[in-house]
Order: C-alpha cells, then sequence, then structure tokens
C-alpha cells in the first residue's frame, strides 16, 4: 500500500513539474470559459459582417441565442479537448519503457500492478476533474447569462461524454501495455474510436456503441430520450473494466 | 554460502544465442568480477538473475530462493545498479531515494536517516540541484546509493565504471570496497584493472559460458608459470648473457626471459654477480588478468 502511495505521489509531481498539469488546467478552464462566450458573441459577429453578408445575398435578421447554443459549442468542445489529453498523456506509460526508469523502480520490489494502477488513477483523475472544472464552468456561465430550464437532460448528456473519455483513456491504457512506443498508444487508441464511429453509422447498431454517447445534443434538445443511451452506458462500463483489467496481467508479463 | 547461484542457464534472442550452459556461484561477501568482452552476455546474465529477462532454461537462486520471472520476490535481497541507470529527472536525488525508500516500505525516520546516510556516502549530500542537470558520475554514484538502501544481500552492478573518467572510477571503486562487509558485490566489467584492485573472485565469460571462475588468488597462483624476466642496463651484456643461457629468448630492448625449468634463478644470478652485469630489472612473471583473458577469449 505504501508503494502505491509513494508511485502515485511520483505519478502527480510529474505531472505537475513536467507542466501537463498545468497545460491541461488551461486548457479545461479555456475552453470552459469559450463555450459560453462563442454563445454570447454570435449575434454581435454577425451584426459585424451583417454588411459583407448583406452583398453576398444573405440578410441578417435579429439573431437570439439561449443556454442550448453554449451546450453546442461544448461538445463540439470537448472532443478537442480529449484529444489533447490523449495526446498529452499517451507517453505516460512508454517514456518510462524507453528510458529504462521503471526498472530501478521494479527491482527494488515494487509490485507491477501498482505501476498500472498509479497510472490509471491519475489518468481517471485529471481526466475527471479537468472534464468537470470545464463543465463547471460553461454550466455556471449558462445559468448565469439565459434561461436555463430550456436545456434538458444537462448533467445525464455531460456524464455520457465523460464515460466516453473513460472509456478511451481505458484503451489509451490497454494500448501503453501492449505496446511500446507512444505513436502504438495514439495508433491504437485511435483506430478503435475510429472503427466504433464507423460502425456507428449503421443505425441499427449505433446506439450499442460507446461513440453513442459523444451525441449529447440529441439529449440537450429533448430529441432523445435517456434510457436510449443505457445500453451504450453499460458496454462502456464493460469494456472499460475488461480494457483495464486485462492491462495488469499484460504488464505483468511485459518485458521491460 | 553461496549468495547467488546459477546453473545452466540458457538464453536466446531470436537466432542469436547470448548464453549457452553458463553455471555461477558467488560466495557471500565477495566482491565478484564478472569478465566478459562487450557482447558476452554479462547484461543479460545479470537481468535474468533480477527477472527482467525469462530464461530459456536453467536455474537462479538468490540467498537460497528460486528467481521467478516477472513478480520477482527475490529481488528483495538485491540492489542493482544498471550500466546507465535512469532516474526520474523531474526530482533531486534525495527525493528520488526517499521515493526508493517508500516504494520498500521502509518507515519514515528510518527512510530520512538512510538517505542522508546514503548521499553522504556517495558525496550527493549537498546536492540539491534536480537530476536532469547531473554528469553521468553523478548518476553512477546515485545509482550505487538507491541500490544500498534498503541494505540489499547482493548488489549488481553492471560495468559501473565503464563510462566514466579515472576520477569518477576510482570513487565507485572505493565506495564498492567500502560495502563490502555490509553486502556481497557482483559486478561486471572489462576494465581489468579495476578487478585486479577491488575483486576477491572472477569469472570469465565467453561465448555465453563461465569459461574460468574461482578466487583471483587461487587463480594467479594456479596459473602462474615459473618465469623470469630481466632487463640489463647494457645491450652487450644481453649477447653475453644468451651465449651463457641460449634457452634465454630475448623479448624486447635489452630484455630476456627464461623458465625456470632451463635454469635455476640462483645460477642465473650468481653468473650476474661474477660478471658484474648491472641489472634494471628482475622479476618474476606474474599471470595478468590480462593474459588470462586473452588467453579465454581465444579459445
Amino acid at each position: 500500500m505504501k508503494s502505491l502511495h509513494a508511485f502515485m505521489k511520483k505519478e502527480m509531481t510529474e505531472q505537475l513539474r513536467s507542466g501537463r498539469l498545468l497545460i491541461l488546467g488551461i486548457l479545461f478552464v479555456l475552453f470552459g470559459i469559450m463555450n459560453p462566450a462563442i454563445a454570447k458573441l454570435t449575434p454581435w459577429l454577425l451584426e459585424m459582417f451583417a454588411e459583407s453578408l448583406e452583398g453576398s445575398g444573405m440578410t441578417v435578421t435579429e439573431v437570439t441565442v439561449s443556454a442550448l447554443d453554449s451546450w453546442m459549442q461544448f461538445y463540439k468542445n470537448v472532443p478537442m479537448a480529449l484529444i489533447a489529453f490523449v495526446v498529452l498523456q499517451s507517453s505516460i506509460f512508454t517514456k518510462e519503457y524507453a528510458s529504462g526508469t521503471l526498472v530501478l523502480s521494479l527491482t527494488r520490489g515494487l509490485e507491477r500492478f501498482h505501476v498500472v494502477v498509479s497510472k490509471s488513477a491519475v489518468l481517471f483523475t485529471l481526466w475527471t476533474a479537468g472534464y468537470w472544472l470545464c463543465f463547471g464552468i460553461t454550466y455556471a456561465y449558462n445559468a448565469y447569462f439565459w434561461d436555463h430550464s430550456t436545456v434538458r437532460n444537462p448533467v445525464f448528456s455531460a456524464v455520457c461524454w465523460w464515460l466516453f473519455g473513460v472509456w478511451v483513456i481505458a484503451l489509451m491504457i490497454l494500448f501503453s501495455v501492449v505496446t511500446n512506443a507512444n505513436t502504438g498508444v495514439l495508433l491504437g487508441t485511435g483506430s478503435v474510436v475510429l472503427i466504433s464511429y464507423l460502425i456507428g453509422l449503421l443505425p441499427k447498431i449505433s446506439r450499442y456503441l460507446p461513440t453513442f454517447l459523444t451525441d449529447g445534443n440529441s439529449l440537450i434538445f429533448g430529441i432523445a430520450e435517456t434510457e436510449k443511451y443505457m445500453a451504450a452506458l453499460g458496454i462502456a462500463v464493460v469494456s472499460a473494466l475488461l480494457c483495464f483489467s486485462f492491462s495488469i496481467p499484460i504488464f505483468n508479463k511485459k518485458q521491460l | 554460502m553461496d549468495m547467488l547461484r546459477i546453473g545452466d542457464l540458457h538464453k536466446r534472442f531470436g537466432e542469436k544465442e547470448v548464453l549457452r550452459g553458463l553455471h555461477l556461484s558467488v560466495p557471500e561477501h565477495s566482491i565478484y568480477g564478472f569478465i566478459g568482452k562487450n557482447g558476452a552476455g554479462k547484461t543479460t546474465a545479470m537481468k535474468t538473475v533480477l527477472g527482467l529477462l525469462q530464461a530459456d532454461a536453467g536455474e537462479i537462486t538468490v540467498n537460497g530462493e528460486h528467481v521467478v520471472y516477472g513478480q520477482t520476490a527475490t529481488n528483495r535481497y538485491i540492489g542493482y545498479l544498471p550500466d546507465v541507470p535512469e532516474f526520474y529527472p523531474f526530482m533531486t536525488a534525495r527525493e528520488y531515494l526517499r521515493f526508493c525508500g517508500e516504494i520498500c516500505g521502509m518507515k519514515k525516520a528510518e527512510n530520512e536517516s538512510r538517505c542522508k546516510e546514503l548521499l553522504d556516502l556517495v558525496g550527493l549530500g549537498e546536492e540539491t540541484h534536480r537530476i536532469k542537470g547531473f554528469s553521468r558520475g553523478m548518476k553512477q554514484r546515485l545509482g550505487i546509493a538507491q541500490a544500498l538502501l534498503h541494505r540489499p544481500k547482493l548488489l549488481i552492478c553492471d560495468e559501473p565504471t565503464s563510462a566514466l573518467d579515472p576520477v569518477g572510477r576510482k570513487e565507485i571503486l572505493d565506495i564498492l570496497l567500502a560495502v563490502r562487509k555490509q553486502t556481497t558485490v557482483l559486478f561486471s566489467t572489462h576494465i581489468l584493472s579495476d578487478v585486479e584492485r577491488i575483486c576477491t573472485d572472477v569469472a570469465f565469460l565467453n561465448n555465453g559460458a563461465a569459461k574460468i571462475q574461482g578466487k583471483l588468488s587461487e587463480m594467479k597462483m594456479r596459473y602462474r608459470r615459473e618465469e623470469y624476466r630481466l632487463e640489463t642496463e647494457r645491450e652487450t651484456d644481453i649477447t653475453i648473457l644468451r651465449k651463457a643461457f641460449p634457452q634465454m629468448k630475448s623479448v624486447g630492448q635489452n630484455q630476456v626471459v627464461f623458465s625456470a625449468n632451463d635454469y635455476a634463478a640462483e645460477v642465473v644470478l650468481r653468473f650476474l654477480a661474477d660478471r658484474k652485469i648491472s641489472l634494471l630489472k628482475w622479476e618474476r612473471e606474474e599471470p595478468t588478468l590480462e593474459s588470462l583473458f586473452m588467453e579465454v577469449t581465444r579459445k
């Protein structure tokens, strides 16, 4: 238990001193502010460009924005935040394989599964904290600027997207113990997400895939019912757990 | 008792057979020199002992316990210094040692005092910079400190002096000599002068097997040849000597060697005294590790 705690502390120190924590913090806060800001600025921007738009045959009538526009921005920006998160953290295992820093820790009795557990815990914690910070900022501004009662299922849709992030990170961990270079991690994770997205284009199967969880817009507009998401939620949770529980025995037998 | 025992160890990487039936026994409290050319299999053998590589066949015991690949419980007896030790560059030396102590589950107070003691031992007590700015010598010394942290029964060092300048090498060797009372040291090297300076036992590794091994002093006895080498001041004296003792072989300038089987040393000495031949050197040929090394690697 002590060694797990020590290794986790090391991971957090690394995140802090390498500047990754700062970058992620700035990123999530920035996205959090940007979502309502863009929504708020849209009418003003359109007004500014009204003349030139008129020239091309478009007339700008009065534009009204609501909290829904801000949430739409949120679901547009969150994928970028997740991609940035994955790219930034994709070397969390592979860097240690390449430099050989794990060898010393393991030869002094650190249990191998502690490595997987610590790194995963740090990743999930950072994702969770960053994501909900971004959500919180957007939510607060939206509630302040607009009437929030028009938004359906704001928390449930956010939970779905958060869980999609957890699923992607679980994939990233699995590919981190299988491959040795972070290109492998990025390719592996990216391919699985892409495959899930492509299969999701078939309407009959789409609701069973984790990528279905990214459709936050249908939820906030009340187009889709929450029940429709239950299958995808369950499958995401189960497959994330599977990825994580496979990672441990694979890492136990990994040649370092 | 043997601290480490390796029996019939085999390991291949694809087509290349690196270890071919390695046998080794390292007695307790020895400083064991593990000598071999680059690529002889020294690092592979050490990594297998640490459970970092899986052996194809063979058996390894550390302190009487079997070594298992992967989750290697015997590592609690071992301190390991890799050839190029890599630490977390964002930590200071003290933070790194403290981290290592926490990993082995040391009590906080004990960890603190042990860190201080070891940093002083390796001369990093005053160092406050992060590891990313360390020289190779400093990293090597920190490596020894981390390896000794949990008072291991066996300290394994993979070529600890190879990349260092003479001062750095001397520091490392002095540290290894100093810790001999507390632990057994196994270190691989191809620098023979280091071995002669501190080792009590040696093994020569060639083609994946230990060609000869044992106490350094016994090995020197066994390979001692009854040969003498002498050097005179004047070149003409050599001609006189060789006329009187035809079996003497001339080697280099003003030097001859002869075997005690051909001429008794005292006969030669009396001859020198009678002719008033002035000598520069008279020595009994000791087998050098270099000559042993050459002999072993040639076979």
